[in-house]
C-alpha cells in the first residue's frame, strides 16, 4: 500500500473548468472521503487517478512515484495497480463471483487460488464463489466489486459511490462489510461520495470539493463543527445562522451571549450553530419562542422555531431528542450548549 | 411456453398468435418445395441428384461460406472495435464507408470484380465479393453491441492490470459473443445460398445452379428435391448457433450512469490502420464505384449499341425499383415486428422456435423461394400469380431476418420497465407498446426498413421469376444489359443503384439500433 498525492491538478473540458487547484494527500493505509454535489468533479478526480482522462496540469504521485503530470508522463491505467469499484460494481457478467475476483491475479493464480478465497472471507462473500453476478443482490454485487479490487494487492482502491441505490438497511451492512474489508487489508483508499453521512462516518479524512475546487480537507469532527465557510457548514450538516456581534471570545446574539471557538474579528458576524446545540427547556430562562413545526426521524426529531426580538423575527430550527421533543404551538426557552463558530458577516 | 425475461408474465396470445402467422408465411416457400419434391418424379430426382454434380456445388459452396465467415467476423469486429474505441480521427465518415458495401446490389459488384482483372473469375473472386459485402453486417451487429456496453467493464479489466488486447480478449470479445454470433449466422445463411453475388463469376455454387434448373421448369422436382436439401444446412446452423449462445443475455448487469468508453490512442499505428482501412473500404465501395466510371466511359460499339435496355428505360425503371423496394421495406417491417417483439421481450421454446423461424428465409436461393411463391400463387391464389404484390410479398419474406436484426436491437435497449409504466397508467398491451414502444423504436424501425429496401434493391432472381411481363427494374435492366457486355449502357441503371445505396446508407447509420430521445447507442 502506498500513499496518493495530488499536487495543483487541475482539468478543463472545453471552456468548461471542471477541476482547479487539486491538493490532496491520502496517507498510507487510510481512507479519505471525497464528498461533492453531483456535477462537483468527483468522477473526473477519479478518472484523472486512475489514468483514463489525462489532467491539463499539476502531477499525481502513488507511493512516491509521478504517473502523471503536466509534462507528459502518463502511467496507463492498467500499469497504476489501482484497484477501482465502479458505481455499480460492474461485475463482468459472463464470469462467476470467484472468476470475477480472479480476474486480476496471474494465470496460474485464477483458478481456485488461496487469494480469491481469502479475499471473498473478508467481504463476508465466502460461499459466493460459484454463483453469477445477476444471481446475487446489490449489496453483494459492491461487496464482490471490493473483493475483486483487492484481489491482486493494488497500491491503493477507488471506490466511486460504492452504496449508491443501496436501501438503507442493506447499505449500513455493506458499509461496514466494506470498511473492515479494507482495515484488515491496511488499504489506502479514496472513496467519493454525494452522501454527508458516509464521508464522515467512513473517511478518515474528508475533502469538500466545490465547483471543482477542495473548500476544505479535515477529519468529520473539525469538518463538522469548524467548517470553513457557511455554505461547508450547511453542506456537511444542518445549521442555523444567525447575526450576531463578537467580542473578545464571545458572541452576542439573539440567543444570548454564547462562547466561540476559532478565530475571527470582532464585530459584526455571523453565527453557525448545529441545531442539536439548541436546547428547549419548558420553563427557565433563555430566549422565548414558538414551535411551529416537527419533523419525525425516529430516535430524534427536528423542531423548527420562530423567535421575535426587537421587531425582527427568526426562524430556527434545534433537534432533540423524540422523547423529549415539544408539540407545535407549544412555547419554549431556547438554551445553546457547547461553543460556536463565526464567519465575517457578508457585507 | 413464451415467458417474460427475467420471468414474470407470459407472452400475450395475440402476440404469440400473430407470431405463429408470421412464422408460417415464411416458411410457407420451404414446404412448397419440399411438397414438390416429395411428390415429385422421382427418377428426375435421382438423376438430377447423380447427373448434375451436386457433391462438387456443395463442396464450392461450402468452401465459401467457410472462407467468407471468418474473414467477416474478424473484418467486422476490427473495424468495429477500431472505430469505437480508438481516437481514429473521422470517425463518422469511415463508419459510414464501412457499412455502404451491405447496401450495394451485389451482382453490380459481382460484375464490377469480374471485369476488374480475369484472376477474380473463380473461387477468389467469390471470395472478395461475398466477404467485402458481407463483412458490414458484423461490423453493424458488433459496433451496436460495443456502444452499448458499460464502460465500467472495461475500466474495471484495465485497473486490475489488463492491457488493450486483454481487456479485448477477455472482456470486450465475451460481450460481444451474442451480437458475434448473430452476425456470422447471418452471413453464414446469406452464403449458403447466394446466387447475385455469383453472376459475374464463373464459379459454379449450389444457388446458381439450382437456379438455372429451376428456371426451365417452374416445379422441377428434382431442383426441388436438391434446394429442399438445401435447407438441412440452414437449419443446422439455427440449432447450433442457439445451443452455442445459450442464454447468454449479456445485457448490462448495472444501470449507471452511461458515458462513452474511454478510447485509445493510436499513435503511430495511425497510419498502417487507416492504409488498412482504406483497403476495405476499397475493395468494398471502391470496386464497384471505380468499375461504374470505367464502364461509362466506354465508347466502343459493342459497349453501347444493341444493348436490350437504353437510356429510355432508366426512369420508369427507376421509379419501380424505389416504389418495390420501399412497399417490401415496410411489409417486411410489419412481418418482423411480432417477432421481434417477442424475441426481445420474452423466452420459452415458443419464443425461440419463432425467432429461429424467420431465418428460414434464407433456407432455400431466393430464386428458388420465389418460385415457390409462384407455384403457391398460380395454384392457390391466382389474383397474385403475375401480380407485382407478389413479389413485393417474396421480398418482404426473403429479407425478413434483415428487418428482424434491425428491430431487435432497438427494442433491445428499450427497458421493459417503460411499458410497465405505461400498464400501472391504465394502457393495455397494445395500446402501450403503440404509444410507447413504437414511438420509441421509430429509428429501429426506419434501419430495418431501409436495411430491406437495400436488400430488395440488390435483388435480381427473385425479380427474374416473379416480374409481371413488361415491368422492368434497375436489377433486370441492369443485367440485360451487362450480361450482353453492353456495359456503358448498362452503367445508369448502377449508378442509380449505387445513389440509392449510398442514401440507405445515410439513413441506416444515423437510425441503426437507436432509441429516440436517448442520445444514442
Amino acid at each position: 500500500m502506498a500513499d496518493l498525492r495530488c499536487d495543483a491538478v487541475a482539468k478543463h473540458f472545453h471552456e468548461h473548468r471542471v477541476l482547479t487547484d487539486i491538493d490532496l494527500t491520502v496517507p498510507h493505509g487510510t481512507l479519505t472521503a471525497v464528498l461533492g454535489a453531483s456535477g462537483s468533479g468527483k468522477t473526473t478526480l477519479l478518472r484523472l487517478i486512475m489514468g483514463f482522462a489525462h489532467a491539463d496540469s499539476g502531477r499525481i504521485l502513488l507511493g512516491g512515484d509521478v504517473v502523471s503530470d503536466a509534462s507528459g508522463v502518463h502511467v496507463k491505467p492498467e500499469a497504476r495497480a489501482i484497484g477501482y469499484v465502479a458505481q455499480e460494481g460492474a461485475l463482468f457478467p459472463h464470469l462467476s463471483v470467484g472468476e470475477n475476483v480472479g480476474f486480476g491475479l496471474p494465470r496460474s493464480e485464477r483458478r481456485s487460488s488461496h487469494r480469491i478465497t481469502e479475499v471473498l472471507q473478508l467481504v463476508g462473500m465466502g460461499a459466493s464463489e460459484h454463483r453469477h453476478p445477476h444471481e446475487i443482490s446489490g449489496g453483494e454485487q459492491r461487496r464482490v466489486a471490493l473483493a475483486r479490487a483487492l484481489a491482486p494487492h493494488p497500491k491503493m482502491v477507488l471506490l466511486d459511490e460504492p452504496f449508491s441505490g443501496l436501501d438503507a438497511g442493506l447499505r449500513v451492512e455493506t458499509r461496514e462489510a466494506v470498511l473492515a474489508a479494507l482495515t484488515e487489508e491496511e488499504t489506502t483508499s479514496l472513496l467519493v461520495t454525494h452522501d454527508q453521512g458516509e464521508a464522515m462516518s467512513l473517511g478518515r479524512e474528508v475533502a469538500v470539493l466545490r465547483h471543482g475546487c477542495l473548500a476544505q480537507t479535515a477529519t468529520p469532527d473539525v469538518l463538522y463543527h469548524a467548517p470553513v465557510d457557511v455554505d461547508v457548514a450547511r453542506f456537511v450538516g444542518d445549521a442555523v445562522v444567525l447575526p450576531g456581534n463578537r467580542t473578545a471570545g464571545a458572541v452576542e446574539c439573539v440567543l444570548g451571549t454564547l462562547r466561540v471557538t476559532g478565530h475571527g474579528d470582532d464585530g459584526a458576524v455571523l453565527v453557525m450553530i448545529r441545531p442539536e446545540q439548541i436546547g428547549m427547556l419548558r420553563r427557565g430562562v433563555g430566549s422565548d419562542a414558538l414551535v411551529t413545526g416537527c419533523t419525525y426521524f425516529g430516535p430524534n426529531t427536528m423542531v423548527k422555531l420562530t423567535l421575535d426580538h426587537e421587531e425582527a423575527t427568526y426562524l430556527l430550527s434545534a433537534r432533540a431528542f423524540s422523547h423529549e421533543a415539544p408539540r407545535v404551538g407549544e412555547r419554549v426557552h431556547l438554551v445553546v450548549s457547547g461553543s460556536v463558530i463565526t464567519y465575517p458577516a457578508e457585507v | 411456453m413464451v415467458e417474460r425475461r427475467g420471468g414474470g408474465r407470459s407472452a400475450p396470445a395475440g402476440l404469440v398468435a400473430l407470431g405463429i402467422v408470421v412464422a408460417a408465411i415464411i416458411v410457407l416457400p420451404v414446404v412448397i418445395t419440399v411438397v414438390q419434391a416429395i411428390t415429385g418424379d422421382w427418377q428426375e430426382a435421382t438423376d438430377a441428384l447423380t447427373g448434375s454434380g451436386v457433391l462438387g456445388l456443395v463442396r464450392n459452396t461450402a468452401l465459401i461460406a467457410a472462407a467468407v465467415v471468418p474473414i467477416c467476423g474478424i473484418l467486422g469486429v476490427a473495424a468495429a472495435w477500431f472505430v469505437e474505441r480508438t481516437r481514429l480521427p473521422g470517425r463518422r465518415i469511415w463508419a459510414l464507408l464501412l457499412v455502404a458495401p451491405i447496401t450495394i446490389p451485389l451482382f453490380v459488384t459481382s460484375y464490377a470484380w469480374a471485369t476488374l482483372s480475369p484472376s477474380f473469375q473463380g473461387f477468389l473472386g467469390g471470395v472478395c465479393i461475398t466477404a467485402s459485402s458481407y463483412y458490414p453486417i458484423v461490423y453493424l451487429l458488433t459496433s451496436a453491441s460495443l456502444r452499448g456496453m458499460d464502460p465500467a467493464l472495461e475500466e474495471s479489466a484495465r485497473s486490475l492490470g489488463c492491457g488493450t488486447w486483454r481487456v479485448f480478449h477477455r472482456v470486450v470479445l465475451p460481450q460481444l459473443r451474442p451480437a458475434l454470433l448473430g452476425g456470422l449466422l447471418l452471413v453464414a445463411l446469406d452464403t449458403l445460398v447466394e446466387y447475385d453475388a455469383f453472376v459475374g463469376i464463373h464459379y459454379p455454387v449450389f444457388a446458381n445452379t439450382m437456379s438455372s434448373l429451376y428456371r426451365v421448369s417452374f416445379s422441377s422436382s428434382g431442383a426441388a428435391l436438391l434446394s429442399a436439401a438445401s435447407a438441412l444446412p440452414c437449419v443446422v446452423l439455427l440449432v447450433v448457433e442457439a445451443r452455442v449462445r445459450g442464454n447468454a443475455d449479456y445485457t448490462r448487469v448495472s444501470h449507471g450512469s452511461r458515458r462513452q468508453a474511454v478510447r485509445y490512442e493510436l499513435g503511430r499505428g495511425r497510419i498502417p490502420l487507416m492504409v488498412a482501412m482504406v483497403g476495405l473500404i476499397g475493395a468494398g465501395v471502391g470496386v464497384p464505384v471505380w468499375t461504374l466510371i470505367e464502364w461509362s466511359l466506354q465508347r466502343s460499339p459493342q459497349a453501347l449499341s444493341g444493348a436490350p435496355a437504353g437510356i429510355a428505360d432508366l426512369v420508369p425503371a427507376s421509379i419501380t425499383s424505389v416504389l418495390l423496394c420501399a412497399a417490401a421495406g415496410l411489409v417486411a417491417i410489419a412481418l418482423a415486428l411480432p417477432v421481434a417483439v417477442i424475441a426481445t421481450r420474452y423466452r420459452g421454446w415458443m419464443a425461440t422456435l419463432l425467432e429461429r423461424s424467420t431465418y428460414m428465409s434464407f433456407a432455400l436461393p431466393d430464386l428458388v423461394g420465389a418460385a415457390a411463391l409462384g407455384y403457391f400463387a398460380l395454384h392457390v391464389a391466382p389474383f397474385l400469380y403475375e401480380n407485382i404484390a407478389l413479389l413485393v410479398i417474396a421480398y418482404a419474406i426473403l429479407f425478413a431476418p434483415m428487418a428482424l436484426v434491425g428491430l431487435r436491437v432497438t427494442l433491445g435497449q428499450i427497458e421493459p420497465s417503460l411499458d410497465e409504466a405505461a400498464r400501472s397508467l391504465g394502457l393495455g398491451g397494445l395500446r402501450s407498446f403503440g404509444r410507447v414502444t413504437l414511438p420509441l423504436a421509430r429509428p429501429g424501425l426506419a434501419a430495418a426498413g431501409v436495411l430491406v429496401f437495400a436488400f430488395a434493391l440488390g435483388d435480381l432472381s427473385s425479380a427474374q421469376v416473379l416480374l409481371p411481363p413488361g415491368v422492368t427494374t434497375l436489377g433486370t435492366q441492369f443485367w440485360a444489359d451487362s450480361s450482353t457486355v453492353a456495359f456503358a449502357a448498362a452503367a445508369p441503371f448502377a449508378a442509380v443503384m449505387l445513389a440509392l445505396s449510398f442514401v440507405a446508407t445515410y439513413v441506416l447509420m444515423s437510425r441503426f439500433g437507436k432509441v429516440r430521445g436517448v442520445g444514442g447507442i
